[in-house]
């Protein structure tokens, strides 16, 4: 067995496996909670949950008019890297390939060239996100490890899977299995650090809109 | 041609680039004897790559078709000194197509140890060969005369 | 048996000239990329060069890469090598038989002593004593070891002599081991395929009959004039890849467009050899050409890769089973740890 066959074998099933554990296990502990129930009576006019829980996830895609001139970059940066990912991840055919190889779910894909273009702006725009967390007095103030280490994995599969579709430094078999057992990496942490917002960034934003939202008597 | 042709523009620079190669080999060959050899599968061509190079070094005086394992055609183009090598192999394809700057190519000269071996065979067949006793062809001469 | 004429007299012989050898060089010199000086000096080479004793032995193989050096359609360019080389031993090829061949074998090995390329398609297998596979009441490997003690070089031919190939492919009922896994102490030169290209066996062992010495290998012990590009890099399709037009399926209208076959599991990106540039069949075509994915049959274990139609982003194993395994798992303990957070937040307010 080589690399390449440890990656796509061993390596990537045992990932999916505390991928799809973890994500399931904490995002049902979370739902299943429940919380206790409000007695009161709505007042007049108050929007209904579900209406409260989405206006409040549209409303915070952008940054309040009070801070938008300061977190201007963050807002700009934080968008391009986002979209890049999920340009990369799901506009690219082998990566909607891979999931098809699962599930047997397919959708049209981009072209490769205009995916290697969004990758590197992606590379770039997360690369900023570090300087930015590295300079910006506040943001390092409350930086630990894990937003480190999120960067980290995050940015890790993009830069190798750039290496890997430019062949550069070695032979493309290693190239491919050091970016398949990146993205493992990235999958066994998913679920236990601060990237589990991918599954939970509109639940608590949700759930946070209906809570305010709702005036009782 | 060009109003045909899809990709003029790269086909007429690899040609032209391989043209102006040959002629500093030909350079090369009249002034020291220096001898080249380009090998035309080696190079990213095209058939109309192939085409084109045909076209700039045009015809010459001299074609020459060889049977050695397989067929064989060198030909002189319209400048002294270049010639266009073909080797077939399997099938009638061609096997190697190389363009060679040299006053003859080395396949059309005859090997000096192939030239001692016909010798010997000449020799043989001269001492073998009756000349005491005629031939039918001879006493047919011979009747002529 | 070989003699002690030179080459360029034998073929005179034949009534073929020193020309050949010049023909045949331009040929592979062009095949194997090397610089015109060089394939002037392997024509000089050749044609002073003495007939090659080669030794061929067949282990647990089917006999295809046989097939594959000896197909074609004429006595051409290509056959030429049938000349340089003097065949002592081949199972399928030799007249001969029984005792008369073995002794032809071992009276090859005498008289060559130190010279003789041992040329060897098919895996060898080693569990329970080797019982799998024997010739002449002698285990594959024993013949094998007494064969190669005393030769110049060994080429292992085929994917199954140069890396196990499909008698190793999983589960490996008889133990099989490639031949450089054994063969420790000659230089061992491997040229993969299932088959391999004839043109890079014949090439090999003209190199190897011109300079005397081995070409240059790449890691996994393999010609780099032959191995050393990659399939989806000198593929004609490649702008399909980028483009990305795919195959979807063996008849959908990608497919007859000829558009990349990446989807149906062409492992052409992780394979060295040959086929996209030199082909097969004196260049009519490659698989890709006719419409299927590459195999990856010049690579080690390619049999095991997760199946020939798993694109090459595709999982290894078991892995949707297990993913469902693993969601019912997480479902559980997520609802249960649920359930246990409740139960003690029920118990605190009524404490």
């Amino acid at each position: 067995m080589d690399l390449l066959d440890f990656a796509r074998g061993p390596a990537i099933n045992v990932a999916m496996v505390v991928l799809v554990f973890g994500v399931l296990w904490r995002l049902l502990a979370i739902l299943f909670l429940g919380k206790a129930p409000d007695r009161t009576i709505p007042r007049l006019g108050t929007p209904g949950p579900v209406g409260a829980a989405l206006r409040e996830i549209m409303r915070r895609m952008v940054p309040h008019p009070t801070f938008a001139f300061a977190e201007r970059f963050s807002f700009f940066n934080g968008w391009v890297f986002h979209v890049g990912l999920a340009i990369v991840v799901f506009g690219f055919r082998p990566h909607m390939l891979f999931i098809k190889n699962l599930t047997g779910l397919s959708w049209p894909t981009l072209p490769s060239g205009v995916v290697y273009v969004v990758g590197a702006i992606t590379l770039v725009s997360l690369a900023a996100a570090l300087v930015r967390r590295l300079t910006n007095p506040v943001q390092r103030f409350i930086s630990g490890f894990g937003d480190y280490f999120a960067w980290f994995v995050t940015l890790l599969p993009v830069l190798t899977g750039l290496i890997a579709v430019g062949h550069v430094g070695a032979r493309y078999e290693t190239l491919l299995a050091i970016h398949i057992l990146s993205v493992a990496l990235l999958f066994v942490w998913l679920p236990f650090g601060k990237l589990f917002h991918a599954f939970l960034v509109f639940v608590s934003r949700g759930t946070t809109g209906a809570f305010l939202a709702r005036r009782g008597v | 041609m060009n109003a045909e042709c899809g990709h003029p523009a790269p086909a007429a620079s690899l040609a032209d680039a391989v043209f102006a190669e040959l002629a500093h080999a030909l350079a090369r060959l009249a002034e020291t004897g220096e001898e080249t050899v380009i090998d035309l599968r080696s190079l990213p061509f095209g058939p109309t790559d192939l085409e084109a190079l045909a076209e700039k070094l045009g015809d010459g005086e001299v074609t020459c078709a060889l049977e050695v394992a397989g067929r064989s055609e060198v030909r002189e183009t319209g400048f002294a000194g270049v010639w266009w090598v073909r080797h077939f192999g399997a099938g009638d394809e061609i096997a190697a197509e190389e363009v060679h700057v040299t006053r003859i190519p080395e396949i059309l000269v005859s090997h000096p140890d192939d030239v001692a071996f016909a010798a010997r065979r000449i020799a043989d067949a001269v001492a073998a060969s009756p000349q005491n006793e005629p031939t039918a062809a001879d006493e047919e001469d011979m009747s002529r005369g | 048996m070989a003699d002690q004429k030179t080459l360029g007299e034998r073929l005179a012989e034949h009534g073929v000239s020193r020309r050949a050898f010049v023909k045949y060089a331009s040929w592979l010199g062009s095949l194997m990329a090397l610089p015109p000086a060089t394939s002037r000096a392997m024509a000089a080479e050749l044609a002073k060069a003495k007939r090659q004793s080669v030794i061929w032995l067949s282990f647990q193989e089917c006999t295809g890469c046989t097939e594959s050096i000896t197909r074609s359609k004429g006595p051409t360019l290509e056959d030429l090598i049938f000349d340089f080389i003097s065949l002592d031993y081949h199972h399928t090829l030799q007249a001969a038989s029984g005792e008369a061949i073995e002794a032809a074998r071992h009276a090859a090995m005498a008289e060559n002593k130190g010279k003789y390329v041992v040329v060897v398609d098919g895996s060898v297998p080693m569990k329970d004593g080797g019982i799998y596979s024997t010739t002449a009441g002698h285990s594959n490997y024993d013949t094998l070891m007494e064969t190669v003690k005393d030769a110049f070089a060994v080429i292992s031919v085929g994917t199954c002599a140069a890396f196990g190939g499909i008698p190793k492919a999983n589960p490996n009922p008889t133990g099989a081991v490639s031949i450089g896994d054994l063969v420790k102490d000659k230089p061992v030169i491997n040229i993969p395929g299932c088959p391999p290209i004839p043109e890079a066996m014949t090439g090999t062992v003209a190199y190897l009959l011109s300079f005397g010495k081995v070409p240059e290998l790449d890691h996994l012990g393999r010609p780099k004039a032959f191995f050393g590009e990659n399939i989806h890099d000198r593929c004609y399709r490649r702008p399909f890849y980028e483009r990305g037009q795919f195959a979807h399926a063996f008849d959908d209208q990608g497919a007859r467009d000829g558009w990349c076959l990446y989807e149906l599991g062409c492992k052409g990106p992780i394979t060295y050899n040959a086929c996209a540039t030199m082909k097969w069949n004196g260049g009519v075509s490659f698989p890709i050409q006719s419409g299927h994915g590459c195999l990856g049959c010049s690579e080690p274990d390619f049999w095991d890769k997760g199946g020939f139609y798993v694109p090459l982003s595709g999982s290894i194993g078991p892995t949707a089973k297990l993913v469902g395994g693993a969601a019912l798992a997480g479902a559980v303990a997520g609802v249960a740890a649920a359930a246990v957070a409740r139960h003690r937040k029920a118990s605190l307010n009524k404490g």
